[in-house]
């Protein structure tokens, strides 16, 4: 881009004498040069660097248009000073060229190889716009420049061979690197310096002559275009000049020839790809046959796919939608006119001069992929979602293409199963598993509303005469029947990952309706959980993600355990968001490389499908402190039940909230759980209802008024659990219908809680049937070291039993080895015991419950 | 009159013959059929059954007892030409395969010709080619006759030549299949223990032979739950053998995922298997508590997809301690069992076992228990209560005393001591310990 500012800058100082003279000499050297054009046209300069070539889009669209556009408006100011303007437009890259030739020529005077080798960099980096506005024809100054250049430089080498006398190593080096890049560079214009070299006078003469007649000529032939192309921005050498450097004539019959040429110049650098979509705009609507229209829209797509092959940007909107616009095109094409098919595996028609021959009745096959197109198209708008602010109105109007988007994935589909269905064609089932599985993909995270409505409009825009034997349109509006057939349909044809992610699906969106049995009984089923560390990443996400969804459904179901259980993996580690792949956690001793950085940047899930973090959060500290508390009060003081924790993670913040000395009115979600469990602790339900329930995220959830009161409810019977569990030493008797009062519960829940509670063993007491009260045993209450004790008894009979799972797993059950021989050496398991006995002993000499983990018993066992 | 109707609804609500009979052969579900018919009141129409078993035959061999059947429907005076003919082309079919099947039968029955025979069914079949002539076609025709004599309703010849056919084939499918139809005759003659072998067989092959195929495996092991409920509920030393099969890992996630409704025989099953007289004391005890523990957590995680009275039961008195509704699902329990093909003998059995565990969980919990409210709990007058608790104290060895004025029973739950818990925990350690020290040091 700085190239074209650099340029025109320079133009206002040239001078205008020469003008004349490059203007008239441009057009000319179309005819000589006609024969090497096209491939002075597509050849790249090796020197020219990468960066060009991906920024060529953009240079194209903002640097060249902004140019043309001055030139052109300033032509619309004064229609004489028309030509003028225009010529200098050309005239200063020429200029600029001049300039640079003689700096070279100076240069080499002085044998300044470096400067000579910098400004020949230079010169090429000019050569392709000179090129492309020179109709694609290399000027003959450069030519001739190149051509004493390689001489000089060749001779330089020599002499510099036989001289002893040593030259300055910069400039040594220059010339080396100078001498290879022109070797390679040359062979390009091999030809034009052949002639140039046979007669270099007769050369450099055919400008002057044939200059003016071609002027005219070309200036005609330019408005002529112009009216056959309106739209176009720029004029004259600009407009006229098509990626093959001919004078464009669009014709039905060279459309192939034209598209060939596109094709063959795909993937080089320095091709501009907006010219080429623009003449195959144009060539789409000269095209008449069917077959010419798929082809043009073929080629179209994929180019149009090519403006953004580089990473880090995103299609345009106007792009992506004429994008989507042309595949619908073709899919509609394809819909009406059955006898051709675009199939992945087909013979590509190589004679450009005639068109096929398409016989109705018999199906041509064309090479190409809807279902890719479909894919990429899918896979742009996720780009564009990723990086555009979901809060602004931009994102809102890129997610409505998704309805576009949807019915073309639905076409495709509909078009993939007519191919499959068709024995002749054997087109591979894999094609339609994959657009069946985009399809689920874009249903599978929505309410059944929306899905509803994008069913319909899909359905509206699809001819009538389709239809799907997958998914019935009769079926449309039942939208768990879909979801159900499309998985289902996945299940028996596809397999891997598709199918894995079929299931997933599907749980995710029966987790989503509250079917919870559902999707746990899928889940379990699926036996994911155990393979599913072989899976991609974005496969392992979406099972993160329905984990997650599961756990949420079980929460609103009021199974607080089973939606603990869920989210204990996903909320209990701190890196939900990179887990959910909902933005990057940074982390404080990370080592990420900027490759992965850049890799989970583009794993990231656009907005509209996340999950609420901080419900998620919510939740799971609810849940939490719904299990935790009991259990933290039944630990009471006995050491060896404090070990049995439940989330880490809502210890940690419990254990925090404890320390502070100052306690402010909850501010945050985290806040209001924790206040709410001091509550709970203190057998205090009202309090703890109140800050739970005035949780403003629940309004997030739908139903939040029942959930509110499943809630209270839970953490009444909590409450009375925690109360008894904490207040039970206090106590002789204990009244039922006090505590029934005091809960707020009907005594017969108060009475088939507490005699759970007994029968489980976890309070000593018994009920009173006849005064309807509790009677607590008293010399239960152990002493330290009882309990000390009886957890030491414990530990061992687990360490036992531990290592005889061991040593079966080792011997692989072949454990009836373990009888025959006698107790030679009584090794492990003696000092393991005496070990044991050790840990013990020392802790009761400390008195500190803490350091009993069992980690002295493992040492004692690993010191071995 | 009002409580027996509600009793009926309740029966009819939980009929789970439409759950069963997918899983079952058409000649399983007859008998069923047949009970449902006489447990329907004299008075009220039968022809819905009789229907019923005419559909369920039709397609069978049994032209004489269908015939019947369709003149029965239609009110005709005797069986309508039709099945007189098709009658006697079964006959004749059957004489066909008599006929054909005699040779191999006749071997089969030569002592000598057994005595022959070996383990390897190969070199069996050579040496019975080779000395007399058998072909594998013959063998197969034995396969035909036994399904065929199967469909006649003659199960006993069906079943002989089943296994006839079993010695001698090597076609593994066709075995397998030889193996369900003998499983059927050996049920339908209550030949139960050689059914139980049976049981025993196919549970083998699904493990082995269908070890690739979970759907099929899946299935096959819900018929064999279904099948072998004959066997469960009518033969006493199959209790032990099929409640082990049933709690085994396999076949406890196929009830879960195909067949709950089989959790009512389980439940069943289990409660009343704690009076039974299983000779071994204490442990018997022990491995029954930890049967219902089982029975606790599958019910509770299935409570979802299947809840009847039975289950309910289970569920009201270990999982809610819910004794008031626990009495309730009790009764409609009862009238569940009697109302059952494969219960209806147990019945009392689970009444007496229930109610036992009843009392047992409610002295567990109870300090001071009115002998009045306990009697109406467990559906006894006070007299039988009082009767009942003073058994129970006996024979459970409760610590507890009747306090005749006040009319209440005193429990008295002596706290296990520290001491004994600790010598209770560490009893097996050093024996196991040497075991393992003695297992590394090979």
């Amino acid at each position: 881009m700085s190239r074209f500012f650099h340029g025109s800058d320079s133009s206002s100082e040239s001078s205008s004498d020469d003008e004349e003279l490059y203007s008239d000499e441009e057009p000319n050297e179309n005819k000589a040069l006609d024969d090497s054009s096209s491939e002075e046209d597509s050849d790249d300069d090796d020197d020219d660097d990468d960066d060009d070539s991906d920024s060529d889009s953009d240079a194209g669209k903002t640097g060249a248009n902004r140019f043309l556009r001055e030139a052109s408006d300033s032509e619309s100011d004064s229609d004489g000073e028309d030509e003028k303007v225009v010529k200098s437009a050309k005239d200063k890259r020429f200029d600029e060229l001049e300039a640079t030739i003689k700096l070279i020529d100076n240069a080499e005077r002085i044998g300044d190889w470096s400067t000579v080798n910098d400004n020949y960099d230079k010169m090429n980096r000019q050569l392709p716009t000179l090129q492309r506005s020179n109709d694609g024809k290399t000027p003959k100054v450069y030519i001739k420049a190149v051509a004493e250049l390689e001489t000089s430089v060749n001779e330089a080498f020599e002499k510099q061979k036989v001289t002893p006398k040593k030259m300055n190593p910069i400039a040594q080096k220059g010339l080396n690197a100078l001498r290879q890049k022109i070797r390679k560079t040359n062979r390009d214009f091999a030809t034009d310096i052949d002639a140039f070299r046979k007669d270099e006078d007769e050369f450099m003469k055919d400008d002057v002559v044939e200059a003016a007649p071609e002027k005219k000529k070309s200036t005609k032939s330019s408005r002529k275009m112009d009216a056959v192309a309106a739209a176009e921005a720029g004029d004259d050498g600009f407009t006229m000049v098509g990626a093959g450097g001919k004078a464009m004539v669009y014709t039905a019959e060279s459309i192939l020839k034209h598209l060939r040429s596109i094709i063959e110049s795909r993937g080089r650098k320095n091709t501009d790809r907006m010219e080429q979509i623009k003449t195959m705009e144009k060539l789409f609507e000269v095209s008449i046959s069917d077959y010419q229209r798929i082809r043009v829209l073929l080629t179209l797509i994929a180019t149009r796919f090519d403006l953004t092959s580089g990473s880090g940007t995103q299609m345009t909107q106007e792009q992506w939608s004429l994008a989507q616009q042309e595949i619908s095109k073709l899919l509609s094409i394809l819909e009406s006119n059955k006898d051709i098919v675009v199939t992945e595996h087909a013979e590509e028609w190589e004679d450009d001069e005639k068109l096929p021959t398409i016989t109705p009745g018999e199906t041509f096959k064309i090479p190409g992929s809807v279902v890719s197109f479909v894919e990429r198209l899918d896979d742009e708008l996720t780009r564009v979602l990723q990086h555009v602010d979901p809060h602004t109105a931009e994102y809102v109007e890129r997610l409505q293409d998704e309805g576009g988007l949807y019915t073309n994935i639905t076409r495709a589909m509909l078009y993939a199963e007519r191919l499959t269905a068709d024995a002749k064609l054997n087109a591979s089932q894999e094609n339609v598993n994959r657009v069946v599985s985009r399809r689920i993909e874009h249903v599978y995270f929505k309410p059944a509303q929306v899905v509803t409505i994008l069913e319909e409009n899909t359905w509206k825009a699809i001819p009538a005469g389709q239809d799907s034997k997958i998914t019935p349109r009769a079926q449309a509006s039942d939208v768990s029947k879909l979801v159900q057939t499309l998985a289902g349909y996945l299940f028996k044809h596809a397999e891997g990952i598709i199918r894995a992610r079929a299931m997933l699906c599907q749980i995710y969106y029966f987790a989503l309706h509250d079917d919870y049995y559902k999707a746990r009984d899928m889940m379990l089923m699926s036996h994911l959980q155990e393979t599913i560390g072989s899976f991609d990443v974005n496969t392992q996400i979406l099972y993160n993600r329905t984990l997650t969804q599961v756990g949420l459904c079980a929460f609103r179901a009021g199974l607080v355990y089973e939606c603990q259980h869920a989210l204990q993996d996903i909320c209990g580690s701190q890196r939900q968001k990179e887990l959910l792949a909902q933005g990057l956690q940074i982390q404080r001793y990370s080592q990420i490389t900027p490759e992965q950085e850049r890799l989970e940047r583009q794993r990231q899930l656009p907005f509209h499908m996340h999950i609420n973090l901080e419900l998620l959060e919510c939740v799971y500290l609810t849940c939490s402190m719904l299990l935790e508390i009991p259990t933290l009060a039944q630990a009471g003081s006995s050491p060896d039940l404090k070990k049995r924790v439940i989330s880490k993670s809502y210890r940690r913040m419990l254990e925090y909230h404890e320390r502070q000395i100052f306690t402010g009115p909850p501010e945050n979600t985290r806040d209001h759980v924790m206040q709410a469990s001091k509550a709970l602790a203190a057998g205090e339900w009202k309090k703890a209802a109140e800050f739970i329930t005035s949780i403003k995220i629940w309004d997030l959830l739908p139903k939040a008024a029942e959930i509110k009161v499943m809630l209270e409810q839970q953490i009444q019977e909590e409450g009375l659990r925690t109360y008894l569990f904490t207040y039970a030493p206090f106590y002789d008797t204990l009244s039922i219908d006090n505590l029934a009062n005091m809960f707020d519960l009907p005594s017969s829940k108060v009475t088939a809680l507490v005699s759970k509670m007994i029968h489980h063993e976890e309070l000593a007491a018994a009920l009173d049937q006849v005064n309807s009260a509790i009677i607590f045993r008293k010399g239960v209450e152990l002493s330290r070291l009882q309990s000390l004790a009886l957890t030491l008894s414990d530990k061992a009979s687990g360490l036992i039993e531990s290592n005889e799972r061991v040593l079966e797993q080792r011997t692989q059950g072949t454990a009836n080895a373990f009888e025959r021989q006698g107790g030679q050496r009584g090794g492990r398991g003696g000092r393991g015991g005496r070990g044991g006995a050790r840990g013990g002993r020392g802790n009761l000499g400390g008195g500190r419950g803490g350091g009993f983990t069992g980690g002295a018993l493992g040492n004692a066992i690993r010191a071995q | 009159m009002a409580t027996t109707t509600a009793a009926a609804d309740v029966a009819k609500q939980h009929n789970l013959l439409p759950n069963l009979i997918p899983h079952l052969d058409r000649h399983l579900v007859f008998p069923l059929l047949n009970f449902l018919e006489e447990e329907t009141p004299e008075d009220e129409d039968t022809t819905e059954f009789t229907q019923l078993k005419y559909n369920l035959l039709k397609n069978t061999n049994m032209s004489d007892f269908v015939g019947d059947l369709h003149a029965q429907l239609n009110n005709l005076s005797q069986r309508p030409a039709e099945f007189t003919a098709k009658r006697d082309a079964v006959l004749e079919k059957r004489r066909v395969f008599e006929e054909e099947t005699e040779k191999i039968q006749n071997l089969l029955s030569d002592a000598d010709v057994v005595g022959n025979l070996r383990s390897d069914k190969v070199s069996n079949m050579a040496f019975l080619k080779d000395n007399h002539g058998v072909t594998p076609a013959m063998v197969d025709q034995l396969y035909e006759f036994g399904q065929f004599q199967y469909s006649c309703g003659d199960y006993g010849s069906a079943s002989e030549l089943l296994y006839q056919f079993r010695v001698l084939s090597t076609d593994n499918d066709k075995v397998n299949a030889a193996t369900w139809g003998k499983l059927a005759s050996d049920i339908l003659t209550t030949n139960w223990e050689s059914a139980m072998e049976e049981v025993t067989k196919l549970k083998e092959s699904i493990d082995t032979r269908l070890f690739n195929n979970p759907l099929a495996q899946l299935e096959h092991r819900t018929w064999l739950l279904h099948w072998s409920l004959f066997p469960f509920f009518n033969h006493e030393p199959a209790r032990d053998v099929l409640t082990e099969l049933f709690f085994s890992p396999p076949y406890i996630n196929t009830i879960q995922t195909s067949c709950p409704w089989i959790l009512r025989y389980l439940s069943a099953a289990v409660i009343t298997n704690r009076n039974r007289p299983s000779g071994k004391g204490g442990f018997a005890y022990g491995n029954y508590q930890k049967q219902i523990k089982d029975l606790v957590r599958v019910v509770r995680q299935e409570q979802y997809e299947y809840t009847d009275p039975v289950t309910g039961f289970v569920k009201a008195l270990y999982v809610d301690f819910d004794f008031e509704e626990a009495r309730k699902r009790l009764a409609e329990a009862d009238e569940i069992l009697r109302s059952d093909f494969f219960l209806v003998a147990t019945s009392e059995a689970f009444l007496d076992a229930a109610r036992h565990l009843i009392s047992e969980s409610y002295c567990k919990i109870h300090q001071r228990i009115d002998i009045k409210d306990l009697s109406t709990r467990l559906g006894l007058s006070h007299a039988e209560g009082e009767k009942w608790i003073v058994n129970l104290i006996r024979d459970t060895r409760v610590d507890a005393k009747i306090d005749y004025k006040a009319g209440t029973v005193l429990m008295n739950h002596p706290p296990v001591s520290v001491y004994q818990q600790v010598i209770e925990r560490t009893k097996g350690g050093f024996f196991r310990t040497q075991v393992l020290s003695a297992a590394v040091a090979k």
